[in-house]
């Protein structure tokens, strides 16, 4: 569809492309002009990329716990459907997403020969392993996903390789396109000539200043973002389901997709200030214009989307809790946990600077505000991500025990030690944050934001570590009853499911509107008519544009997918729903498509 | 009549899209446009107009009000308030105009106490300004508490970024042969008589041109040749010694050879006044 669109966009604008010079550096592309183009091809792109290359790094992992508790067992059984479902959705955008990434190229070629030549002598041969690469995953994903059932029971462990394989030539991919674009931003400086031509090493340019980093936090979103996109279709069949063993398994599956997604978001801002550290390291220019130059707004934006993020994962867990017997006795505390999670929020998407007018400026005493502009700066920003993220996961332990009750022993030791961890972390949390606001930043940057970081991944550590071994054999309060959470639960996974989209497009925005007029910072500059990077206003337009297109063709794949599952519904109807669902019952559509 | 279940999400998707475009669109809007490049050599400029082309520079393509305030403390870098009049005694021997220079294209020479040593060179990219966006900059921080004298023979031509450097230029490939091109500079050129090259000529008339290859590009030097007025005397030399008649005395093949061979010229600055420097060398300062 859109390859017909583009190409009649084409046709029309023949005769004018016709009359180009051969050795142009930039062409136009008609009526909407190619940065425009280029951008919202590449971002829907990145977004199927992130799915295919998110979803099967939690599929693999829960297809080994189906494995580990065996065939046998009906939680075993149900995972490995679970596995499949998501594999089966990760299996219908593939060749979406191949097809986005030959447009994306051909754009580039077309539009941006100089900059594509350019590139394309220095990273030539990842070009070519790219596409082997590429081959290897497609080849190797067809096999998890039609030897399913081929490569079941003694030879179970032969498909579980193929899901590890998958993901390591995934993982491969994503490093080695993420080589290109972080040359883009941090050119290796003393491998530049006096021209601007590359004189370095092929291994200097992919290993460049931001490479590591951001290969660290894609990974990370992804599976964040295929966490949500997963738990969003889950959401999307439980609002349709016609039965109730249908609910249960989609309000199952969500709470695994959620589950997923909240995980990896907890760390995700560690990975996103290594990166932040790491473009400082490369050039402080760069680093104070991301932060506090004219992109200082995004951030506030970045922090309003997160702070969504945080507090309707949390949400949906406490909701969640409705319909586990037990948890009632945790009620009480959810108002606390709002507590410290909107203060932290409220913190975290405080400017430091405000753009105001003289009259707003004259009556705050300056640009600074005198409390909130306090409020504003990293050592605050930084103590409330942490607390936000200890109080996430205190909600997940909650969640985790509701119809728990620990029955060893030392049972009332091991809460004492978690609560006792918990108030130590955050202590240190809030100490470290308050004392970084009378050290040198170097101080702050370098030592207090990583002991921070430290004391909260430790906490989870520690805690985690007490948890598990306390509640082995607790006496259970009763059985998840599944299917039966409420339904704005489910408008919930769709908000954290656009939400993390539409952040997915602003950090595009944000990693490629950093380079400003520069197509390489600092070694090519952008001398198009597009030179000029826009407002936020802008950006968030063709955003949200991008959002709609990338969820549409997700709703249309998906329904394609749909289609195809629904005679073989019958043919597996064994596949059970979760426990505590009375009579598993046969699928009512999408989980039987099985070859 | 329930709306299906596809209406209600997509409904929902959007109005949740919509609040956070909404939100984008109200606050402040900044693009962040490319720089305009500002020539100002060969025309007569007042110091007020230095001043403001300064200013303009400080807040948009120098990109220097990000870190450094005026009149305010708390930026990352010095508060440049009374910097013109303060420039001249932060090393002694050094006069403002030259300290000022001297910060901007050599930020690591001396760092202010209490600062740390984070301020880029802004003659080189990113930021790259050029010689003439560099005297407007002497001027505006002059322009702060001291007196704005800066010319713009104070700004070395060597200094500041070449217009349009950093553009993705391919290395330039002379198509000259630098061997030919010696023969030329010791023979039918006669450039040996005034300049000294590497090993080659020791006289003192012209500037030295030992590392005239690292220090200029081929465009000025083909201008120098060809019209050596254009690109003005090299301080410390007599103006007008140089003759205007090559172009009508080299073939085109000769002209190329000799471009080619200087461009090989890549030996360490020499002391003293090299080709294309002009007056207040860096290395004046202590």
């Amino acid at each position: 569809m859109v390859l017909l669109v583009v190409a009649g966009l084409g046709l029309l604008a023949g005769p004018a492309w016709a009359q180009e010079q051969k050795e142009a550096a930039y062409r136009a592309f008609p009526y909407v002009g190619s940065r425009l183009a280029l951008w919202v091809v590449a971002q829907i792109h990145l977004n199927f990329a992130a799915f295919i290359l998110g979803v099967p790094i939690f599929a693999v992992i829960i297809e080994f716990l189906g494995w580990k508790i065996g065939p046998d067992h009906e939680e075993g059984r149900r995972y490995d459907w679970l596995s499949h479902e998501f594999v089966k959705l990760t299996f219908a955008a593939f060749s979406t997403t191949a097809l986005l990434g030959g447009l994306l190229l051909f754009l580039l070629i077309t539009l941006y020969p100089k900059f594509w030549a350019y590139m394309s002598a220095i990273f030539a041969p990842t070009m070519w392993l790219y596409a082997a690469l590429f081959f290897l995953e497609t080849f190797t994903v067809y096999l998890w996903y039609y030897g399913w059932d081929w490569l079941s029971g003694s030879r179970k462990w032969i498909h579980l390789s193929l899901g590890v394989l998958s993901n390591l030539f995934g993982t491969a991919i994503l490093f080695v396109s993420n080589s290109w674009v972080t040359f883009m931003i941090s050119p290796p400086k003393g491998a530049i000539g006096q021209a601007g031509n590359f004189t370095g090493t092929l291994w200097q340019a992919v290993n460049n200043f931001t490479w590591m980093p951001i290969n660290i936090h894609r990974l990370i979103a992804n599976v964040v973002f295929g966490g949500t996109i997963a738990a969003a279709y889950a959401a999307f069949r439980f609002l349709g389901a016609r039965s109730h063993d249908d609910r249960a398994r989609y309000d199952w599956m969500g709470y695994i997709g959620n589950f997923v997604a909240v995980s990896a978001l907890m760390v995700l801002p560690f990975a996103g200030y290594w990166l932040g550290f790491e473009i400082y390291g490369f050039d402080q220019t760069l680093g104070i214009t991301m932060m506090g130059g004219f992109m200082s707004w995004l951030w506030i934006l970045q922090a309003i989307l997160i702070g969504v993020l945080f507090l309707g994962s949390n949400y949906y867990l406490w909701l969640g809790m409705e319909r586990i017997p037990g948890a009632e006795r945790y009620r009480p505390y959810i108002k606390y946990l709002l507590f410290v999670l909107t203060i932290g929020f409220m913190v975290w998407a405080t400017p430091r600077t405000l753009i105001a007018s003289l009259d707003e400026v004259r009556s705050m005493g300056g640009t600074h505000h005198k409390v909130l502009g306090l409020l504003g700066v990293m050592s605050a920003k930084n103590t409330a991500v942490n607390l936000m993220i200890l109080t996430t996961f205190l909600s997940y332990l909650l969640y985790r025990r509701a119809n728990k009750e620990a029955t060893a022993t030392w049972a009332r030791t091991g809460m004492a030690a978690q609560w006792a961890v918990f108030g130590l972390s955050g202590s240190v949390v809030l100490f470290l944050g308050v004392y970084g606001y009378f050290v040198e930043p170097i101080v702050r940057i370098r030592r207090f934001s990583p002991l921070q970081v430290a004391a909260v991944l430790i906490t989870i550590g520690i805690v985690m570590a007490i948890d598990i071994p306390m509640f082995k054999g607790a006496r259970s309060t009763g059985t998840i009853r599944w299917g039966t959470i409420a339904p704005r639960s489910q408008y919930i996974l769709i908000l954290l499911a656009v939400t993390f989209t539409w952040l997915m497009g602003l950090m595009g925005f944000a990693r490629s509107g950093l380079r400003q007029h520069w197509h390489i910072y600092g070694v090519m500059r952008d001398t198009s008519p597009d030179a000029v990077t826009p407002a936020l206003g802008y950006a968030a337009n063709i955003i949200t544009v991008t959002t709609i297109l990338f969820l549409g063709m997700v709703m249309f794949i998906f329904w394609l997918g749909a289609l195809g599952s629904r005679g073989h519904e019958e043919a597996h109807a064994e596949v059970v729903a979760p426990a505590g669902v009375p009579h598993p019952a046969p699928i009512g559509g999408g989980a039987g498509d099985r070859p | 009549m329930a709306l299906p279940v596809g209406v209600k999400i997509s409904v929902f998707a959007l109005a949740v899209m919509g609040a956070y475009t909404y939100y984008a669109n109200s606050i402040p809007q900044v693009e962040s446009k490319p720089p305009e490049e500002l020539s100002l050599e060969g025309g007569t400029v007042t110091p007020q107009q230095l001043v403001t082309a300064g200013e303009k520079i400080f807040k948009e393509k120098g990109a220097c009000s990000t870190c450094h305030l005026i009149g305010r403390p708390g930026g990352r870098g010095p508060d440049l308030a009374g910097v013109g009049a303060r420039a001249a005694s932060r090393k002694p021997g050094t006069v403002a105009k030259a300290y000022l220079l001297e910060s901007m294209i050599q930020p690591g020479a001396f760092v202010v106490e209490g600062f740390p040593n984070i301020m880029p060179d802004v003659a080189k990219p990113p930021i790259s300004l050029n010689r003439s966006e560099l005297w407007a900059m002497v001027a505006f921080l002059e322009s702060q508490g001291g007196t704005v004298d800066v010319k713009l023979d104070d700004i070395p031509a060597t200094a500041g970024a070449q217009p349009g450097a950093a553009q993705a230029a391919p290395a330039l490939q002379l198509p000259g042969d630098p061997k030919a091109g010696q023969a030329v500079f010791t023979g039918k050129g006669i450039c040996i008589a005034c300049h000294k090259a590497g090993a080659l000529g020791a006289s003192p008339v012209g500037p030295d041109l030992s590392a005239i290859g690292q220090i200029q590009t081929p465009d000025y030097l083909m201008a120098k040749v060809l019209n050596p007025a254009s690109k003005g005397t090299v301080a410390g030399f007599p103006p007008g010694v140089m003759p205007p008649t090559f172009g009508q005395q080299l073939t085109a093949k000769e002209f190329t050879d000799l471009i080619a061979f200087l461009m090989t010229l890549k030996g360490g600055v020499p002391s003293g006044a090299a080709a294309g420097q002009a007056a207040q060398p860096p290395a004046a300062k202590p």
